[in-house]
């Protein structure tokens, strides 16, 4: 009988040294831990939103996500002006292409074939937009000559549904990283984002708008504010973008009025402060902005919503999702 | 009866051979296993305590300053793939730091791994970066310390590697991407047989949450930016604010993790005591607190050597930023 009590004692020893192990293991920091949307619930908003997580595209309604592609490089969607269609990159190793989906993640048409057998004569395209008509696609190109340095984007557009050329937009500056974001206008303009490098080595990154393909674009905002992914109001007349001031590590979510016809924003209103805030865009009815930023110090970016309109205020920001680790450089689609 | 009674007080009396535990021995008893328990999980971070990265160097080394007293430590970051033999490999980044723990300020200075610069120890020359390729880490600490007319109390060496683990460890890091990093020459060299190969990079930028693949591509990439070289040291120091930040997060458990990742790819001077006082010291630090230096022009000019495309150090603007910011 004492021989049996020594064994269970034996083995409770045991197993306690092993929970401390395990419990020692359980301690480790957790800030990062990333979910698949389609496992998690988050509080529902009006309408329906696209997102992109891990190479997958997601819908998001009704405060549940549906994965509408598989995973395979798929992010930044945009949908067209009647709802029913999304643009969206497909990105490979070397190289990313465009393709016209439906809103439930069939593939409807392939706009670019941009592989290349050799490395580097590879392309890539990203962030596309429909114009506001749904019949071109503007995005981001590396217009380059194979086997040199120089990798900078521009903004080209191609026709949608139907074959044609591509138009060049931009011209970006050399060897900056070049031309991003571009948000074709109502009345036939584009806002896009400029990179430049100063004197002093500096990055600079400003919104820029330019009202025909290959016309010289002014600048909306100074070099100083380096603000950058521009979201335009559905009625046109506000821009929402991210501005860091020099910073590394935070950067401010703005909205300003914009007038299309001078070219010329209005006063910013700093929206969110102190977060790192990423790639705004306005709801269908223009009152809510949703963004991008870490609920926490260091965590994923989850999906936040702030009124577009409201007084400044942290607290009026609030997270939809707390632990999805959604693509950041990959805006919602809000219809 | 009898019989039973006697074959059980025979029983009862072998029994009496073994006795019971007492309850003290019980709880020792528990506590060790706990202690094992405890052993295993730090196990890792034990042994490589006890592995010898830490290298005096024959006195090369300073003695530890206290953790009140400013200090400086050299940032050595090498490709260690197949390319290079044994330890021969270069420092393709180097970062000085100082840190003031009184006055919370710290100061931060690329080297450009380009600048030309006589090599201690070596009758010649030479790119700075070459310089552990050919004497290790004393050859690096002393070339820096001749040229730039400082004392360099520690040093810290990271593999490609090491850092890609590490960063996966803390979760990855967050970051603002200034302006898109676009390198069609990227150097395929991290965990392959044919190290000369290369691929296309592609950051996006803005604000991003990156894995220690993508970030070390932030770093490491510089074919498509005007300020090359420059270019990346700025992004190199900008990674290490962001993995100060994350490194918020971690605690001790923590560790045996870092450890494990840290495996082979991390050589220093600091000892683990030396380096939870430092931990403690730099988790104090605001970010704003610490001055980002690079030396591009006026401080060097790019040129060439030979066949060999090089940066020139311009002492005469070099060594008073040295007084300023790294005083002795």
């Amino acid at each position: 009988m004492k021989g049996v009590t020594y064994l269970v004692l034996l083995l409770a020893m045991a197993g306690f040294g092993f929970g401390v192990y395990r419990i020692a293991g359980a301690l480790k920091s957790d800030g990062t831990h990333v979910q698949r949307p389609t496992s998690t619930y988050a509080q529902a908003v009006p309408g329906k939103m696209f997102v992109a997580q891990g190479g997958a595209i997601y819908r998001f309604q009704n405060g549940t996500f549906t994965q509408i592609t598989k995973d395979a490089g798929w992010t930044q969607p945009s949908s067209s002006p009647d709802g029913t269609q999304l643009v969206a990159v497909q990105r490979h190793q070397n190289y990313s292409d465009v393709f016209v989906l439906t809103d439930s993640g069939r593939i409807v048409q392939q706009l670019t074939n941009l592989q290349s057998p050799s490395v580097e004569g590879n392309h890539w395209a990203f962030l596309p937009r429909f114009s506001s008509d749904g019949s071109r696609v503007f995005f981001a190109y590396d217009d380059k000559v194979p086997g040199v340095y120089e990798v900078d984007l521009t903004i080209l557009s191609m026709p949608a549904g139907r074959p044609g050329r591509g138009v060049v937009w931009t011209v970006p500056n050399p060897y900056t990283g070049g031309d991003t974001d571009p948000v074709p206008l109502h009345d036939g303009g584009l806002v896009y984002t400029k990179y430049s490098i100063d004197n002093q080595s500096a990055v600079h990154s400003q919104v820029w708008l330019t009202t025909r393909a290959g016309a010289a674009g002014t600048p909306l905002t100074r070099t100083e504010e380096d603000c950058a992914q521009p979201a335009v109001s559905p009625d046109g007349r506000s821009i929402a973008m991210v501005c860091r001031h020099g910073e590394l590590q935070s950067t401010e979510l703005v909205v300003a009025t914009f007038d299309q016809s001078s070219g010329t924003l209005g006063p910013e209103t700093v929206l969110v402060q102190g977060q790192l805030s990423a790639s705004p865009a306005f709801s269908p009815d223009g009152q809510t902005i949703a963004f991008l930023a870490p609920v926490q110090l260091g965590g994923t970016f989850q999906l936040w919503t702030v009124p577009a309109t409201a007084s400044p205020s942290p607290s009026e920001a609030r997270p939809i999702t707390q632990s999805v680790g959604l693509d950041s450089t990959s805006a919602p689609v809000w219809d | 009866m009898s019989d039973f009674s006697a074959r059980g007080q025979r029983l009862l009396g072998v029994r009496r051979a073994i006795p019971l535990p007492q309850p003290s021995r019980i709880i020792v008893g528990f506590l060790l296993a706990g202690l094992i328990g405890l052993t295993a999980y730090f196990l890792p971070l034990f042994q490589s305590a006890s592995t010898p990265v830490v290298t005096s160097g024959g006195g090369l080394i300073n003695p530890v300053s206290g953790p009140t007293e400013p200090f400086t430590v050299l940032l050595l970051g090498s490709d260690d793939d197949s390319k290079f033999a044994g330890d021969q490999f270069n420092t393709q980044s180097m970062i000085l730091i100082r840190v003031d723990p009184i006055n919370k300020q710290a100061t931060m200075m690329s080297i450009p791994r380009d600048l030309w610069v006589p090599i201690e120890g070596q009758r010649y020359t030479g790119k700075i970066s070459t310089a552990y390729q050919t004497g290790g880490v004393q050859a690096t600490i002393a070339t820096v310390e001749s040229n730039f007319h400082v004392r360099i109390d520690d040093y810290i060496w990271i593999g490609l590697a090491g850092l890609v683990r590490v960063i996966d460890t803390l979760g990855g890091v967050n970051l603002i991407v200034t302006n898109p990093v676009m390198d069609d020459f990227y150097p395929a060299d991290i965990n392959t047989s044919s190290p000369y190969g290369y691929y296309r990079v592609a950051l996006l930028p803005g604000p991003v949450h990156l894995d220690g693949v993508h970030a070390l591509q932030y770093v490491r990439s510089r074919h498509g930016d005007l300020r090359g070289d420059f270019a990346r040291s700025e992004r190199q120091q900008q990674l290490l604010l962001a993995m100060k930040a994350q490194s918020k997060h971690i605690n001790v458990a923590d560790f045996p993790d870092i450890a494990k990742a840290l495996n082979g790819e991390l050589k220093t001077s600091i000892t683990l005591e030396r380096a939870r006082q430092l931990y403690s010291v730099m988790d104090q630090f605001d970010s704003a607190h610490i001055k980002r230096i690079l030396l591009g022009p006026p401080y060097t000019s790019e040129g060439w050597a030979g066949s060999e495309s090089v940066v020139y150090p311009s002492w005469g603007q070099i060594l008073p930023l040295i007084s300023q910011y790294f005083p002795q």
